[in-house]
């Protein structure tokens, strides 16, 4: 598949980046998609058979198939495959056996996906507003919002630097392990100091342009729960306890 | 002899926006070319492909007669070498000298010639008395100068300068134009990347005219500068120069002819 030019990570890395789409979940209140997503969270982690936990992927693909984002997920369980691989391996060697090491890997992957079902869909202004809503200092709010809005732009800037990097003969992807972690230095210099530089800008833009000048902020935008929305809840709140009770009652064979 | 080849490439970004469209291109050894056009035209994306930082989504580009998709950058980059715009992309080092010597260590050259290439490099851009300060307490225009001399310490075949006179004065944009003018001398090939016309418009490099991925136009400077419809679509401007004397019309029996510096200009259109 053709990543016009940038490595796997920055493919890979769209699986956590949020992306406007017109779609049902989209629409939803934030708090409720904050919601959805910490339910499949808690279901993923009371699962206690292998089952249980695919059912759980399985819902989470269905939730990314209704928010036309299945190709964004996609890239979060590519992602994690590895990761939960090694935990497979890993809980195998130490004897746990076969199905308690599927299960474990197989929730690792059902963990990521709940989180990455919120963040694929909600914008950082929607994260800024659920922050607010839970009354969070307004600076924390606005440092942790501008961070997550940050991240493509630092990671265009990695970018950037590696391509400036191997233009003048440094070999980032060749050589032993050591090497290639040894190579990063020159990448990573730059980058940081871009990102000081950067936020000490920003920093001065924000303050020419009045922050904190006043105590108490509007905002442009508030959050308003509306029907589909609370019908989304409470349905959520049902599935989730509903399923809970099935854990409990039905006894999976694997 | 042709140094650089572009066949028939079409690159298409990860979001799927085409960002080159069918382009052929070829760059003799020794030649100067310039590359103009309104922003997003595919200029950067086309230099890109020139050391494979950007390998073509179909086509081929070939450089001195291999193919860019079977060699690494870092092989590439020892024949063609790239100065970007931002420098702070690049400067990471403790020292000014040290900065200059990370790309001769890379290429494997000796230490004799590292020192060697190092002192030319900086004394050649007047950096030596900023030799043990670290690069990164420069000022814009020295960090400019100091990717330049990074670049031309390895002594590349082929130049690329991507938009070079950004952030530089009149005196460095001067300085930028003898060394361009050096590199012809000694027959390096130079691509140039810019949006300043009037920093190109004295060297009289063959230009190239990029709009919406596709060259669409190519040639000397003067002729191509000549199409009022294709610089306007592709959102170039004459120099004031060349507007000045078309607007004269002081030789209305010649109505066009180079004019790259005022004093021929003043030569040619005396009566």
């Amino acid at each position: 598949m053709d990543r016009g030019g940038r490595p796997l990570v920055y493919w890979l890395s769209g699986g956590f980046v949020f992306r406007k789409v017109v779609s049902p979940f989209h629409k939803l209140d934030p708090r409720v998609k904050l919601l959805v997503s910490g339910e499949f969270f808690v279901l993923s982690l009371a699962a206690s058979s292998v089952v249980e936990v695919a059912l759980v992927l399985a819902a989470i693909v269905s939730v990314a198939a209704v928010a036309k984002s299945l190709k964004r997920i996609g890239r979060t369980i590519v992602f994690s495959s590895g990761f939960a691989a090694f935990i497979l391996v890993v809980n195998i060697l130490f004897g746990l056996g076969v199905p308690n090491a599927v299960l474990y890997s197989v929730r690792f992957l059902a963990i990521i996906s709940s989180t990455s079902v919120f963040f694929v869909t909600t914008s950082p202004d929607e994260l800024e507003q659920i922050m607010r809503w839970w009354k969070l200092p307004r600076d924390v709010v606005f440092a942790f919002v501008t961070a997550v809005r940050f991240i493509p732009v630092v990671m265009l800037d990695a970018f950037q630097i590696m391509d400036a990097q191997k233009s003048r003969g440094l070999e980032l992807e060749k050589g032993s392990i050591p090497r290639r972690v040894r190579n990063t230095i020159p990448v990573l210099i730059p980058l940081v100091v871009n990102s000081v530089i950067r936020s000490g800008e920003l920093a001065e833009a924000m303050e020419s342009r009045a922050y904190g000048s006043s105590p108490k902020p509007t905002s442009l935008y508030g959050l308003s729960a509306r029907w589909y929305d609370w019908s989304v809840l409470v349905l959520g709140i049902v599935l989730m306890v509903g399923t809970l009770y099935i854990y409990r009652s039905v006894r999976f064979p694997f | 002899m042709t140094l650089i080849e572009f066949d028939r490439v079409t690159f298409v970004h990860q979001t799927g926006t085409v960002a080159l469209r069918d382009v052929s291109l070829r760059v003799s050894k020794g030649e100067t070319v310039a590359i103009v056009g309104e922003n997003g035209a595919g200029k950067t994306t086309l230099v890109r492909h020139i050391n494979g930082l950007l390998k073509p989504s179909s086509g081929a580009v070939r450089v001195d007669g291999v193919d860019t998709r079977k060699i690494t950058t870092a092989t590439l980059s020892r024949k063609a070498g790239i100065a970007f715009q931002n420098p702070d992309h690049q400067l990471f080092s403790e020292s000014v000298e040290s900065e200059v010597k990370f790309a001769l260590r890379n290429f494997g050259f000796t230490e004799e010639a590292i020192a060697e290439r190092c002192d030319w490099a900086l004394n050649f851009f007047g950096l030596a008395e900023y030799r043990k300060t670290s690069p990164l307490v420069l000022s814009g225009g020295e960090k400019k100068r100091l990717t330049l001399a990074c670049i031309l310490a390895w002594d590349p075949d082929i130049v690329v300068l991507d938009e070079p006179t950004v952030g530089q004065d009149a005196l460095q944009k001067e300085k930028l134009s003898q060394i361009v003018k050096m590199l012809q001398a000694t027959g390096k090939t130079v691509i140039i990347v810019s949006h300043d016309i009037e920093f190109l418009w004295p060297l009289q490099p063959r230009l190239v005219v990029m709009s919406g991925g596709r060259i669409v136009a190519d040639g000397p400077t003067g002729q191509v500068m000549a199409d009022k419809d294709v610089l306007v679509g592709a959102r170039v401007t004459q120099p004031q120069l060349l507007r000045l004397y078309l607007a004269l019309r002081v030789r209305p029996d010649k109505p066009f002819f180079d004019v790259p510096t005022a004093e021929r200009w003043i030569a040619e259109a005396a009566p």
